[in-house]
């Protein structure tokens, strides 16, 4: 690992949001691939704040400047690995119609962003057929939903349903997370994944896609 | 002991030894089940004055709940400061469409809380609907049941007028103007406090929702959420005063009891017992049978059982650890009664 490297995983966990450019570019101009910036800096960056997150030492706060530094460096490496094959998965991610709630969902999103992913990311309130519909438009293996209040998660048990309607059960795998959701409601209507926080967001990820 | 419901809330709410805890929803109380059974439905009695009492005694009038309570969602203070709202549907609270205020830690650009006077606040819009209702249901229903008024946290409805992403945000790149906002609203968080208990409720159970464990550390929950509810609603004036906040709240209940609310509010994912052993009857505590499990998934049977553990832990009222989703059956929640009152 080299010393830009290092630099830059530092100002990632740090949120040192002003140096992420620069600290990025760095390790550009030192030869270090956008590919190896990614997944071996910036991802690795990531989970150390999951990890911090996840043992109570940050809280949101820290965990928000953390993902807007990230999303600095990636504004940046990102362009440079368009085109040649790096994503490890697509992954289509929203709040389900009827819930504006999506902080949860803009930090999974950076989580999986930070593992490599492409993340097509659909908002807040989406209609199910949407999020499935770009899913499958996009040949995504993973649709992530989120909700935080309970009217809503009828949107989730109606995702799976119409998954097994079309025959997408098989290609697409669902994962919910969000406030309202359980492990035992995620088995209840048969989701593929729940994930407590971001950090086990990025697991269960992980595991459906092999990587 | 022949008590009224009324009277078993209020002696549970001053900590009293009873012969059982009343139970009663607390958070959102209506449902599907009550509209329809009442002739009134949601969207219209948001507004409503009239179908907002209704409604709120359909927990006491359709389930043998033993108070009643209104309105049924957090909206109400943000629309009345100029948030567009979608009025949702029968079966969907409402919900925010927009932030109308700048609040972005990015670039450093905020707005001036410029916001209007509490007078002001109370004299129309949703609030003075709201005030209107809680009046109604005190006339009609005041002797018998305790009447409890639910509005929005200091914090949480900084969040709604700024973004509470960006709110939240701001703690690390700008405290000073988190701050700010959240002193700006107090008043009328304050104000509205007062106001419901002056309409007649007996019981002020105030939400503050982005200041969960998912959001703030404790001591942060202590600067930008705490402080400010020890000053809107824990002096309220003739009525008393409940803090509910969602998720884990376990690291926090000290930080909470410190507000010097009368009550905490709690949802089941604290341990029922846990709970019981921290707030060693500092507090009232309310709470907390699972809102999605048993109560909108589970069968009556495990509602049953939930509410006997809650009773068991020694919470001083049985009540939903949340707001009921509108789609929970009728059939649990008098499940949940029957394993009070028997």
């Amino acid at each position: 690992m080299s010393a830009e490297l290092d630099a830059l995983i530092n100002i990632v966990v740090n949120g040192k949001i002003k140096e992420a450019t620069d600290a990025t570019q760095k390790c550009l101009d030192a030869g270090i691939e956008a590919k190896t910036i990614i997944f071996e800096g910036l991802s690795k960056a990531m989970a150390i704040v999951g990890e911090k997150y996840a043992a109570k030492q940050y809280f949101l706060p820290q965990v928000l400047l953390s993902a807007n530094t990230l999303y600095k460096g990636l504004d940046l490496a990102l362009p440079l690995l368009k085109g040649k094959g790096g994503s490890k998965g697509s992954v289509v991610i929203g709040v389900v119609e009827g819930d504006v709630h999506d902080i949860g969902k803009n930090i999974v999103k950076a989580m999986l962003t930070g593992l490599g992913l492409t993340v097509i990311d659909m908002g807040k309130d989406v209609p199910i057929k949407d999020l499935i519909g770009k899913a499958k438009d996009t040949k995504s293996q993973i649709l992530a939903e989120s909700t935080l209040m309970t009217p809503t998660l009828e949107g989730m048990k109606e995702t799976v349903k119409v998954l097994k309607e079309e025959g997408l059960n098989a290609k697409i795998k669902l994962m919910i997370g969000g406030g309202a959701t359980s492990q035992e409601f995620a088995t209840q209507i048969g989701a593929d994944g729940w994930s407590y926080d971001a950090v086990e967001a990025t697991k269960v990820a992980q595991k459906f896609l092999g990587i | 002991m022949s008590m009224t419901p009324r009277e078993r809330v209020l002696a549970a709410m001053r900590k009293e030894k009873l012969d059982r805890p009343p139970v009663a929803v607390f958070t959102q109380s209506a449902t599907i089940g009550q509209m329809e059974a009442l002739g009134v439905f949601w969207p219209e009695a948001h507004s409503n004055p009239k179908a907002m009492a209704k409604l709120g005694a359909g927990q006491a009038d359709i389930l043998g709940f033993e108070a009643v309570r209104a309105p049924f969602c957090l909206t109400a203070e943000a629309e009345r400061l100029s948030c567009k709202v979608d009025p949702g549907k029968q079966d969907r609270t409402p919900m925010l469409k927009s932030h109308p205020f700048k609040f972005d830690p990015m670039m450093s650009e905020y707005d001036e809380p410029n916001l209007m006077s509490p007078e002001e606040f109370l004299s129309e819009g949703r609030p003075a609907a709201a005030l209107e209702g809680i009046k109604l249901l005190k006339e009609q229903k005041g002797k018998e049941y305790a009447v409890v008024a639910g509005n929005t946290g200091p914090f949480t409805l900084a969040g709604h007028l700024v973004s509470t992403e960006n709110l939240v945000f701001g703690i690390m790149m700008a405290p000073e103007e988190v701050t700010k906002w959240v002193k700006a609203v107090n008043p009328i968080c304050k104000a509205y406090t007062q106001a419901l208990a002056d309409a007649g409720a007996d019981v002020i159970q105030m939400s503050e929702p982005s200041a969960s464990t998912d959001l703030l550390s404790p001591d942060m929950f202590d600067e930008f959420a705490g402080k400010y509810v020890k000053d809107s609603l824990a002096p309220v004036k003739d009525a008393f005063s409940v803090l509910h906040i969602c998720g884990n709240t376990t690291p926090i209940i000290n930080n909470m009891i410190g507000t010097k609310v009368s009550g905490l509010s709690i949802e089941e994912k604290v341990d029922p017992k846990e709970a019981v052993k921290i707030v060693k009857k500092r507090v009232a505590l309310v709470g907390n049978v699972g809102c999605v499990n048993p109560l909108l998934m589970g069968t009556a049977e495990d509602c049953f059982k939930h509410a006997k553990v809650c009773r068991e832990a020694g919470f001083d009222v049985v009540a939903p650890g949340c707001g009921l989703s509108a789609l929970t059956k009728n059939e649990n929640l008098i499940a949940l009664v029957k394993a009070i009152k028997g």
